[in-house]
């Protein structure tokens, strides 16, 4: 058994894969058709393109239990999902010149430095740096 | 302040409330990987930050979830593939990581990776000639 990818709720495919390719620099892996609302839609990070798929789902448009969790989420400013970086400050600055709104700047808790951005298709998003 | 900043405020008073331990177990954290390469056990760990090499064991792992020693073996493999990715020998990379036996970093190698080194750099070679085709 293999973790060979997780899914993120996201309430606008194709928005979803502009900001993970153009914004957060992910590469599309698979699109495939699934009906004509849906797409078999993921994307990999290019430093690890074997690596762990992200598959943006759907299920908010579909799945009225799924919207109301991922709402509940972005209220309360969680972010259920997060990504590593190498440098914090560095993914701030470049983030921020390309428009990305965070609702937590770079900060410095126990062992690891973190910030979080609004993803703009309803989910908070977490960047972590360990130190 | 929304839940989740109210609960980071409670955690950084709370469970990340001691400014020497984090220091300490950063610092070590630090040290193993500017010196992966080199021959580390815990005693000389414990000497770099004053402290007993129990007393690091638990902090390391309290904050961690590893061993220092856990964390030096992860490290070592992980710059191990970046070599062997970058066309570096088995042996080679062997020694650059800090390992002092072939038998033990292919052991070691082969539980983590799921694969030998030899085995690893074949698949490398193999994803090389289909991106260039």
């Amino acid at each position: 058994m293999r973790v060979k990818g997780i899914s993120i709720p996201v309430l606008d495919q194709e928005k979803a894969l502009q900001f993970y390719t153009e914004k957060l620099g992910f590469i599309k892996k698979l699109d495939i058709p699934i009906d004509e609302e849906s797409r078999w839609l993921t994307v990999v990070s290019p430093e690890d393109q074997d690596g762990p798929q992200l598959l943006l789902e759907p299920v908010p448009l579909h799945f009225e239990p799924s919207k109301v969790y991922q709402e509940a989420l972005m209220k309360a400013g969680i972010p259920y999902t997060q990504f590593d970086v190498d440098n914090v400050e560095e993914e701030y600055d470049r983030l921020v010149k390309l428009g990305v709104e965070f609702s937590i700047k770079p900060t410095v808790m126990g062992t690891v430095k973190f910030a979080v951005f609004n993803d703009t298709i309803g989910n908070n998003i977490q960047i972590v740096e360990e130190l | 302040m929304n839940y989740y900043e109210t609960q980071l405020e409670r955690l950084s008073k709370t469970t990340f409330g001691n400014q020497w331990q984090l220091d300490t177990v950063i610092g070590i954290r630090n040290y193993i990987n500017n010196n992966y390469d080199q021959d580390l056990n815990l005693d000389l760990l414990s000497q770099i930050r004053y402290v007993s090499k129990y007393h690091l064991l638990r902090l390391f792992k309290r904050y961690y979830g590893q061993t220092p020693k856990q964390y030096l073996t992860d490290k070592r493999i992980e710059m191990a593939k970046n070599h062997l990715k970058n066309g570096m020998s088995v042996t080679e990379t062997c020694f650059a990581v800090g390992f002092e036996s072939l038998g033990s970093f292919s052991t070691l190698f082969k539980k983590k990776v799921a694969m030998t080194p030899q085995e690893f750099c074949k698949e490398q070679l193999s994803r090389s000639i289909e991106s260039n085709e």
